[in-house]
């Protein structure tokens, strides 16, 4: 097998998460290239060795260079990682896609499913691309965090054994430990639904509940996370590992993340607007939450949590009445959805 | 091995040079070790013995197993070099039952013999009275088997490489059928694994022989024998033989399309495509080439749905007890096929490669978005085309979902199917708490529907058929796509009221009375994996 490690990789995004990423690779000395959209960006990197916009206050290692050339950059590239968002992802696999080769993996690490069509992040790179050897990064890697070094760990998932290899050997070494797995479908289920999760939590803790409420938010949630993953095909096992609940703990838990900060604002009397347009990063769970609540009902899944968060961010429930509808439905036998599948 | 003109099948000459390639391959494969070469060799020989156990052909179980029976006793005190040379045996054994032959004098014969209609096939025994018959029968068997689809390109994929033929199987009269396709396409004669109970019928086994069939024992359940089977296939793919095998493996019992495929075989368009990119030949690419069969009403249905029932799923995998070998049935069957107009619609679906990617007129691979892809690149490691076990079986799963979506896309509704479906849909809304067996046998508590009622259930289905259709997620028969719910329910009636022994559905009065509730779930099972339920 060719040792990947000593081969280059792209990552597509220069956000918050793929700058992470491509920095902690650059620390490694892996030959690592940023692919962002605007030039200007790219010469910002490349010359003052920041992203300003995106990762505020810190310094890029110089061995980082960014480019806005997507062509030159992803040809003959053995690894190319995408970080871009979910409501753009598509528009971003297709380019990746004029230029991408068979042999080539492609990996993502977008928590978020496409709006119109529910699709998966990975179900858009194999429409888009030619790609087969295909995977997805989760777990909870808050970028701040990553940026300082602090040892965390992610999930790749991947039914090819080589992309799980390659992934593994490109962070080798790094605080970032990864770990492997072959259910796409619940790693990306459950990336993409803890963002609910998050704006949920950050709503208990915007109206001042304790940790109680919080835990109970939390548990609930994973639990309609788990429903959802199954109605979708994937293993159950998978929201008890990184990406399931070790990313509920760290999104729910932090005020850093960004979904959390939304759920919070809200519960505090600020308008929708008033917050998305308050903030640079985008907030992937009001657009999942959109997607999954109309995905439920056309499955039949009883999720409340996100019929709550849904009511909040689009029909103009108040936080308090999201709380009051969750708290008087009837309690059922707590793993009774999950253990009767 | 070098690749030879595609216009005929194995000669013995090419049958030896296979045989021998197969055997040394499955041998390479489990004598790596003494561990391995005793194992495998005692795991084959309980499995045999354990089969010629239950074997209903005496002569030929007290043959096997005296064979056996002595590799057995030699096995137990054999040195490893001793073992190995008795599981050669037992592979040279296995690969010449599976080794077909063909002679293109049974070919011409049977390809003009096969249109003058599936009765005097199967009737006449007289050559001259199936000659006297081929005019007519010709014309006949054309007006009822619609071949469709993308033909051009299969004709065009069988010039550029090697086809591999995937059909849809719910009736032993698919290989007849296709067979008969692929002659009136121009094609040369495919090789197939036909099950050994086709061999054994008196005048279908005949043909069998000589026409490019390979033997599959489904009832030999050793490794070894599938490995031999899988090894024998690929070998003829890599000398540039057409082949035809039902990826799912056996019948569908329940009536369904295939969703589940057999990986095994599948996989060895890869790995053959594999070894013709490492061996450099001038011609590696394998195409595939999904067809749907589709019957108005089908041979074998009642022992089907019974026999899916029966097992809760976990069918017999041979049936040797059903229509097909009774000859009356058959006859019954063609004679209603003609007498009702009944078509069978065969539909070739757009070729792709061995990746489950589309291929334009050229055989260049497609992505999504019509890009061209480089295929050869997808197997690469370290620049050279390679093997890598774990990659390619999920190679093998993206061929075969792509397999089953265009199964769906191009199986053919008809008027059976959708009455089918509205009226059991009918008698599950009208006893919403019956499980499935017990609706089957009681029937819940209304023993009839209102015509009216079936009319405008027949028009709203007929809608969401027709949407789905327009999208391109299925395909109509003429009556469904134009006929008004009157039409499509006086032609399902008349179908499933007259060939089977009990009908499905019968028309008194102005009320429709179901009688053969498992005849009606095995048709309906056609529109299973379609959302005929929500709105388009």
């Amino acid at each position: 097998m060719t040792d990947r490690t000593e081969l280059e990789v792209l990552v597509v995004g220069g956000g918050a998460f793929g700058t992470t990423l491509a920095t902690l690779l650059a620390r490694l000395q892996r030959r690592v290239r940023l692919w962002v959209r605007r030039k200007e960006q790219a010469q910002e990197i490349n010359r003052q060795h920041t992203n300003s916009r995106y990762l505020p206050g810190f310094e890029l290692p110089p061995e980082l260079k960014a480019t806005a050339d997507l062509e030159e950059s992803i040809r003959r590239t053995p690894v190319v990682l995408m970080a871009v968002p979910s409501q753009s992802f598509r528009q971003v696999a297709r380019l990746v896609g004029d230029h991408l080769e068979g042999d080539q993996l492609l990996v993502h690490g977008t928590k978020g499913f496409e709006i119109e069509s529910f699709k998966r992040m990975s179900q858009i790179l194999r429409e888009e691309t030619c790609a087969l050897k295909i995977g997805v990064l989760a777990g909870p890697n808050l970028a701040r965090e990553l940026m300082a070094n602090n040892p965390a760990g992610a999930l790749i998932a991947s039914r090819y054994e080589e992309v799980i290899r390659a992934v593994q050997a490109l962070f080798k070494s790094s605080p970032l430990r990864i770990y492997g797995g072959t259910d796409l479908v619940g790693t990306e289920v459950a990336s993409a639904f803890k963002n609910i999760v998050a704006l949920a939590a950050g709503v208990a803790d915007g109206l001042g509940f304790g940790d109680n409420t919080k835990a109970l938010v939390v548990t609930r949630g994973l639990s309609e996370m788990a429903r959802l993953g199954v109605a979708m095909g994937a293993d159950v096992f998978t929201f008890g590992g990184l990406a399931g609940i070790g990313d509920l703990m760290a999104t729910c838990a932090s005020p850093l993340s960004r979904n959390h900060q939304v759920g919070e604002r809200l519960a505090k009397g600020e308008g929708l607007e008033q917050v998305l347009q308050s903030m640079t990063h985008v907030a992937e769970g009001v657009p999942t939450t959109a997607a999954v609540h109309r995905h439920a009902l056309s499955l039949g899944l009883h999720l409340p949590i996100v019929a709550a968060v849904h009511g909040l961010l689009y029909e103009r429930w108040t936080s308090q009445d999201a709380v009051a509808r969750l708290m008087a439905l009837p309690t059922e036998r707590e793993l009774a959805a999950l253990r009767y599948r | 091995m070098s690749t030879p003109a595609r216009n005929h099948l194995l000669t013995d000459e090419e049958k030896e040079k296979v045989l021998v390639e197969v055997v040394q391959r499955v041998l390479n494969e489990c004598c790596q070790d003494p561990q391995q070469i005793e194992r495998v060799l005692f795991d084959t020989l309980y499995e045999e013995r354990r089969r010629l156990e239950s074997d209903r052909n005496k002569a030929r179980a007290r043959l096997q197993s005296a064979f056996y029976d002595d590799l057995y006793h030699q096995a137990l005190r054999a040195s490893s070099e001793r073992q190995r040379d008795l599981l050669k045996a037992i592979v040279q054994f296995f690969a010449e039952e599976v080794a077909g032959h063909f002679d293109p004098r049974v070919y011409a014969l049977s390809t003009r013999i096969v249109p003058t209609g599936l009765s005097i096939l199967l009737n006449a025994m007289s050559p001259i009275r199936l000659l006297q018959a081929i005019p007519s029968g010709f014309k006949k068997l054309d007006d009822r088997l619609l071949i469709s689809g993308d033909l051009d390109a299969v004709r065009k994929m069988a010039k550029l490489g090697t086809v591999v033929l995937l059909p849809t199987h719910c009736s032993n009269l698919d290989s007849i059928l296709v067979g008969f396709a692929l002659y009136r396409l121009g094609l040369p004669p495919f090789l197939y694994g036909a099950g050994l109970n086709l061999f054994d019928h008196r005048l279908i086994g005949f043909f069998m022989h000589n026409l490019g069939a390979y033997k599959v024992d489904r009832k030999k359940k050793a490794r070894l024998y599938k490995n031999v089977l899988k090894t024998y296939a690929g070998c003829t793919m890599e000398l540039g033989y057409h082949n035809l095998f039902f990826p799912g493996g056996t019948r569908s019992r329940s009536g369904a399309v295939e969703q589940k495929l057999k990986l095994g075989l599948l996989g060895q368009a890869l790995n053959s495509y594999i070894r013709n990119l490492i061996a450099h030949k001038p011609a590696p690419d394998i195409y595939v080439v999904p067809c749907t069969i589709n019957y108005q009403l089908v041979l074998e249905a009642e022992t089907l749905i019974d026999d899916h029932l029966k097992e809760a799923g976990k069918s017999r995998y041979v049936i040797d007890d059903d229509e097909f070998t009774k000859t009356r049935r058959i006859l019954e069957f063609t004679s209603k096929l003609f007498s009702l107009d009944s078509r069978i619609h065969l539909v070739f679906a757009p070729p792709m490669d061995v990746f489950g990617n589309r291929v334009d007129g050229e055989g260049r691979s497609l992505d999504h978005r019509g890009r061209p892809i480089e295929r050869t690149r997808y197997v690469l490691i370290d620049d050279k085309p390679d093997f890598d076990p774990q990659r390619d079986m999920e190679y093998t799963r993206e061929l075969a979902r792509a397999v089953v979506d265009s199964f769906l896309q191009h199986t053919v509704v008809n008027s059976t199917h959708v009455v089918s479906q509205l009226v059991f849909r009918w008698l599950k809304q009208r006893a919403p708490e019956m499980d499935l067996y017990r609706l089957l046998r009681t029937g819940g508590p209304e023993e009839s529907l209102p015509l009216t009622e079936a009319y405008q259930l027949a028009e709203r289905l007929l809608d969401r058929l027709r949407a789905l259709a327009s999208q391109g997620r299925l395909r109509l028969d003429d009556t469904i796509q134009s006929g008004d719910a009157h039409h499509v329910v006086t032609e399902a009636l008349a179908h499933l009221g007259s060939y089977h022994r009990r009908p499905g559905v019968v028309r008194k009065g102005d009320r429709l009375f179901h009688a053969d509730r498992n005849l009606l779930l095995y048709y309906q099972n056609r529109l299973a994996g379609y959302p005929v339920d929500q709105e388009c």
